[in-house]
C-alpha cells in the first residue's frame, strides 16, 4: 500500500470543486424546484379543498332553493284550489238565490195576476149580476150607485171565502 | 500486480492516473447531474429531472432516516454528491482498463519523467538478474486507490468531529468518557478505527474488483480454453461489480451519515 501524499490533497481539491459544482448548478436549483413543486401541491390541494367546501355549500344552497320552489307551488296550488272551490261554492249559493228570486218573482207574479183576473171578475160580475138583476126585477136602479154596493158585497164575500 | 503512474513533479511524487480518472469522475457527475437539470420544471419535469430529483429524494430518505430531517438538510448536497461521485468513480473502472507495458526504464516516462514504481521495479528486476514484466494502470477506478478512498473518509471525518466540537460540544466531549472515563482509549481508538473501516472498506472492495477483473483477463489471454471460460466469468464478475459499486456508494454515503447524527444529536444514548 502505497500512498502518495499530493493524491489526499488534489481529492480533497476535487471533492470540493465538485460539491460546490454540484450545489451551485445542479442540486441547488434542483431542490428549489422541488420546494416549489412542494408549495405548489400544497396550495393546490387548499384550493380543492376550498372548491369542494365551496360545492357543498352550493349544493345546500340549490337544495334549499329547491325546497322553497316545492313549498311555493305547492302553497299555489293549495290556494288556487281554495280558491275554486269558494268560487264555486259562491257560484252555487248565486245560483240558489237566483232561483229563490226568480220563484218568488214569478210567485208574486201569479198572485198579481190572479188579483187583477179577481178584480176584472168581480166587476164583471157586478156589471152582469146588476144587469141580471135590473132585467129581472125591471127596476131601474142606478148602475153608478150600485156598483159600490156589489163591491161591497163580493168583497165580504171573497173575504169569507 | 499493476503499478500506479507516479511521476515527480515540484518535488512532490503526484500519482498522474488518479488525477486524471478524479478529474473525469467528476466531469461525469457534474454532466449527468447538470444535463439532468438543464431544463427545470416545477409542473413537467423530464425523464432526466426525474431521474436526478429521485436521487436526491433517495438520499433525503436516508437522512431522515439517520437523523432528525430539519438538522440533516443542509447535508443533502454533501449526500448527494458522495453518492453519485462514489458510485460514477465504481463504475468509472469496470467497462475497460487503460494499461501500458514499458519494457525498459527508458521507455517508462510519461511527459518526459518517469514513472517511479516502474523504475524501481525494473531495477529490482535488474539487481536480481530477472526479467521484468511491468504494467502501468492509467485508467481505473479512483476509488480503488487506497490515498483517495482514505481522503474522502478523512474529509467527512474531518467534518463530523469540526460539527460535533461546534454545535454540540458539551455532548461531544462528554461522548469521550462515557459510561466510564476507564473507556476513554476505546472511545478514542472507535473513532479512528471507523475512519479506517469507512475508507478501506470502499478502498477493498473496489479494489478487490478490479484486482479479479485483471485477474479474468489474464486468464484470457492464458489460451482458447480460458477465452471462453473467462467471457462467463467476466460477464457475472461485472455485474457483481456493479452491484458492489452501488452498495459500496450507498454504504459510504450512509455511513457518513450516521456518524454526522452521531455527533450532532447525542442528547440519546448511542
Amino acid at each position: 500500500m502505497d500512498i502518495v501524499w499530493s493524491s489526499t490533497i488534489i481529492t480533497l481539491i476535487a471533492f470540493l470543486i465538485l460539491y460546490w459544482l454540484l450545489s451551485r448548478y445542479a442540486i441547488g436549483p434542483l431542490l428549489s424546484v422541488m420546494e416549489k413543486r412542494r408549495e405548489l401541491v400544497l396550495s393546490q390541494l387548499k384550493e380543492a379543498s376550498t372548491t369542494r367546501d365551496e360545492a357543498a355549500a352550493y349544493v345546500t344552497q340549490q337544495q334549499e332553493a329547491l325546497q322553497q320552489a316545492r313549498k311555493e307551488a305547492y302553497d299555489i296550488i293549495e290556494q288556487s284550489r281554495q280558491t275554486s272551490s269558494k268560487q264555486a261554492d259562491q257560484m252555487i249559493a248565486q245560483a240558489k238565490d237566483e232561483t229563490a228570486r226568480l220563484k218568488d218573482e214569478a210567485l208574486r207574479d201569479i198572485e198579481s195576476e190572479k188579483n187583477k183576473a179577481m178584480a176584472a171578475l168581480r166587476g164583471e160580475v157586478g156589471r152582469v149580476s146588476v144587469q141580471i138583476a135590473s132585467k129581472l126585477i125591471e127596476k131601474e136602479i142606478d148602475e153608478k150607485t150600485n156598483e159600490g154596493l156589489v163591491d161591497q158585497y163580493l168583497k165580504d164575500v171573497g173575504t169569507q171565502s | 500486480m499493476h503499478e500506479s503512474l507516479i511521476i515527480e513533479l515540484l518535488g512532490m511524487r503526484v500519482d498522474l492516473s488518479v488525477v486524471l480518472m478524479l478529474i473525469v469522475s467528476c466531469a461525469v457527475v457534474f454532466l449527468i447531474a447538470k444535463l439532468a437539470t438543464r431544463k427545470l420544471s416545477v409542473e413537467n419535469p423530464g425523464k432526466m429531472q426525474n431521474f436526478m430529483e429521485w436521487v436526491i429524494e433517495f438520499v433525503q430518505n436516508q437522512i431522515a432516516g439517520t437523523m432528525d430531517m430539519k438538522k440533516g438538510r443542509p447535508f443533502v448536497t454533501l449526500a448527494v454528491t458522495l453518492i453519485m461521485f462514489i458510485f460514477v468513480s465504481n463504475m468509472l473502472g469496470l467497462p475497460f482498463g487503460i494499461v501500458i507495458h514499458p519494457h525498459s526504464v527508458a521507455e517508462a516516462t510519461v511527459f518526459g519523467h518517469p514513472i517511479l514504481p516502474a523504475v524501481e521495479a525494473f531495477n529490482a528486476a535488474a539487481a536480481a538478474g530477472t526479467e521484468a514484466h511491468v504494467e502501468v494502470a492509467i485508467w481505473k477506478s479512483p476509488t480503488a486507490d487506497v490515498t483517495v478512498a482514505m481522503t474522502l473518509a478523512a474529509i467527512v471525518f474531518i467534518l463530523v468531529h469540526f460539527l460535533g466540537i461546534t454545535k454540540n460540544t458539551k455532548a461531544y466531549f462528554k461522548h469521550y468518557f462515557e459510561p466510564y472515563p476507564v473507556f476513554f482509549p476505546i472511545n478514542l481508538i472507535e473513532q479512528f478505527s471507523s475512519l479506517l473501516t469507512h475508507g478501506m472498506r470502499l478502498y477493498g472492495n473496489i479494489f478487490a474488483g478490479e484486482v479479479l477483473i485483471s485477474v479474468i483477463l489474464k486468464l484470457a489471454a492464458v489460451n482458447v480454453v480460458g477465452l471462453i471460460a473467462s467471457i462467463p466469468l467476466m460477464m457475472v464478475w461485472q455485474g457483481f461489480s456493479i452491484f458492489v459499486g452501488a452498495i459500496q456508494a450507498f454504504v459510504f454515503t450512509i455511513l457518513a451519515l450516521v456518524y454526522i447524527s452521531q455527533k450532532i444529536d447525542t442528547h440519546e444514548e448511542h
